[in-house]
């Protein structure tokens, strides 16, 4: 081992002499950390963005939701909603009756879903219903169920008149117009009883969890209720923020494997060039797994110089670029108005772990092939 | 000759180079024996085989049947990694070409067969500057091949063959390249050399006059006819 690790610095040492090793070695080494470099600035790129969507789910979204399997209402919501609070004391529970009616401002009149919730006491109308039906904050919209009440002027429909309280942004991936209302008004509106369809459970702490935590918490005990969990309630946007990792991963790490490629061409170019020296060393008693080991330090070295480089100098733009905010989005296009990046250290890791292990075997590979020869192939000067 | 006594046996090796028509027999048949502490001259005219000879007896090649005993040990049989540690530790190499690594300086040069044998850096430089001041080049030890003049550089070269004390020395036309004064102080060295560290010694060589001075001159016939003694 000695020997071989004198040689490794020997060779990259005396490099700045052997100019034409000198740029072979340089320019793999260089394409090495420009990909090592697009791995980490791309996957900080869509980290920072995947985590923005994702702190925006678990911000507007539920984190768990029950429902019933059957039917449109909750049976013994309010057992359910009593073992919740005593057994997740931690996990806001809200109950929610929803359904549509025609919301009617003194402009327009417009199907629209009427959500009661039982963590709210203000009405709050959405951007889209709010800009259809012309109404802002302290303005009033009357609401008309399909219910009906009977009265001694014949049945008419139940309608009630709200005072709007908040215009707030339109919850992710929902087109029409919604209000969101008090509990008891949905109730009185949409059943004239006070059921409960569903019941959205929030948990700050460990929102990924929860739908687990419940069904332990309920441990069986009403049947005929689904539970929900985030992977289930946001499937297919979540199934696409994986497949966009994985993707983008496999296209740019596609850009490791060619600097890889390139590195091993080039070790085995210098292989050819070394033809004398690695017979003379062969021919001096080292042996074919020094040869092999000889070449392995070589890559390793520069795998080493080009993943610190690559990987300090990725996360040192990915970090400016997000603390600068130095790219910035046109408003209203996203949720945030730069664009966002994230490094995180177990992705520079992977990042640094394939890219070193490309280059050792980039340089194992030609490595393998001289170690196999007889010293006097190398050894020919006529 | 007793077994004892025997170097080198090499009986009935067989080379040939190339396929079908290509196809050319260097050595056939060919048996050398060398004692312990034997100076031998092997000659003959250019092409014959003689490095071909060499390269078999200093495993660095293979003969394509035939056996080979060094000091006693059959050694015909061994894979590429028993056959390096041989080259190391039992045979000192001299070429026509100096061969030595031009990133390393003559220390490091010299010092690299001592290295490969695991020697710590400083035992292997220390061991490495002994063997320059022996060649009488004491004060190039830092210089670089590139720095060196034929001469010199033939002689580091025999230095770093002798670096691990090898009892077999293999030298392929060590003054094929040196003018006349450089090839006669070469090869008053290698004997010098040759008789105070009591080695056994194989010398290709071109020049009767050397060949003279040896114990005795091995002359290799082309394949198909006789090689012998002189
Ligand atoms: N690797 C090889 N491939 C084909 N022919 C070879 C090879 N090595 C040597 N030869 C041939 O073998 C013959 C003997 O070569 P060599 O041992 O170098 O002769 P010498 O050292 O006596 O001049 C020559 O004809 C040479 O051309
Ligand atoms: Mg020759």
């Amino acid at each position: 081992m000695r020997a071989e690790l004198h040689l490794a610095r020997r060779y990259l040492g005396r490099l700045r002499r052997r100019t034409h090793v000198a740029t072979v070695s340089g320019i793999s080494l260089v394409s090495l950390a420009l990909g090592v470099l697009a791995l980490v600035i791309t996957l900080s790129l869509l980290e920072g963005f995947q985590s923005t969507i994702r702190r925006e789910l678990l911000q507007r979204s539920a984190h768990a939701r029950l429902a019933p399997a059957s039917g449109r209402v909750l049976p013994d919501a309010k057992a359910l909603v009593s073992v919740l609070r005593a057994k997740l004391p931690n996990v806001a529970v809200t109950e929610i009756v929803s359904g549509t009616c025609l919301a009617r401002s003194f402009a327009d009149a417009i199907p629209a879903l009427v959500e009661g919730r039982s963590n709210t006491h203000r009405v709050a109308i959405d951007h889209i219903l709010a800009a259809r039906l012309g109404v802002g904050p302290g303005e009033q919209v009357e609401v008309i169920s399909s219910r009906r009440r009977l009265t001694p002027l014949g049945p008419v429909p139940v309608r009630v008149r709200l005072e709007i309280a908040d215009v707030v942004a339109p919850e992710p991936g929902r087109e029409s117009g919604a209000l969101t209302v008090p509990l008891d008004v949905a109730q009185r509106l949409l059943w004239g009883k006070p059921v409960v369809q569903s019941i959205e459970l929030r948990d700050p702490a460990d929102p990924w969890h929860l739908a687990r935590q419940v069904r332990q918490a309920l441990a069986g005990r009403f049947p005929g209720l689904r539970v929900d969990g985030l992977q289930q309630l946001h499937r297919s946007l979540l199934l696409a923020l994986s497949m966009e990792r994985i993707m983008i991963f496999v296209a740019v790490g596609l850009m490791l494997v060619v600097a890889s490629l390139n590195l091993l061409c080039n070790v085995a170019m210098i292989a050819a060039e070394k033809r004398t020296d690695l017979a003379v060393l062969s021919g001096l008693g080292l042996t074919p797994s020094g040869l092999r080991r000889l070449f392995v330090l070589l890559g390793l070295a520069i795998g080493t110089i080009a993943t610190v480089v690559g990987a300090g100098m990725g996360t040192l733009v990915a970090v400016t670029l997000d603390r600068t905010h130095a790219l910035t989005l046109p408003r209203g296009v996203f949720i945030v108005s730069s664009v966002p990046f994230r490094v995180r250290p177990e992705m520079v890791a992977t990042v640094s772990l394939v890219a070193l292990g490309l280059a050792i075997l980039a340089s194992w590979l030609p490595a393998r092939s001289v170690a196999r020869r007889d010293p006097a192939e190398g050894l020919r000067y006529e | 000759m007793s077994e004892r006594d025997r170097m080198v046996w090499l009986h009935d090796a067989a080379k040939a180079y190339g396929e079908g028509p290509r196809r050319v027999q260097v050595l056939q048949g060919l048996d050398l024996e060398v004692r312990k502490g034997e100076l031998v001259a092997v000659v003959g005219p250019s092409g014959v085989g003689k490095s071909t000879l060499l390269h078999i007896i200093g495993l660095l090649d293979r003969p394509d049947s035939g056996t080979l005993e060094l000091d006693g040990t059959d050694v015909s049989c061994l894979d590429l990694e028993a056959r390096a540690k041989l080259r190391n530790t039992l045979i000192g190499f001299v070429f026509q070409y100096h061969y030595l690594l031009d990133e390393l300086d003559a220390r490091d040069n010299v010092a690299l067969p001592l290295r490969i044998a695991g020697r710590t850096g400083h035992a292997a430089r220390g061991r490495a500057e002994e063997l320059l001041t022996r060649v009488g080049l004491a004060d190039r030890a830092s210089h670089f091949p590139d720095q060196l003049s034929g001469g010199e550089l033939q002689r580091v070269a025999v230095a770093r063959a002798l670096a691990m004390e090898p009892p077999l020395l293999l030298a392929d036309e060590p003054t094929g390249n040196l003018d006349r004064e450089n090839s006669e102080m070469l090869f008053s060295l290698v004997r010098e050399l040759h008789l105070m560290e009591g080695l056994t010694s194989i010398i290709v060589t071109h020049d009767e006059e050397m060949a003279g001075r040896c114990d005795r001159a091995f002359r290799l016939a082309p394949a198909g006819e006789r090689s012998g003694d002189v």
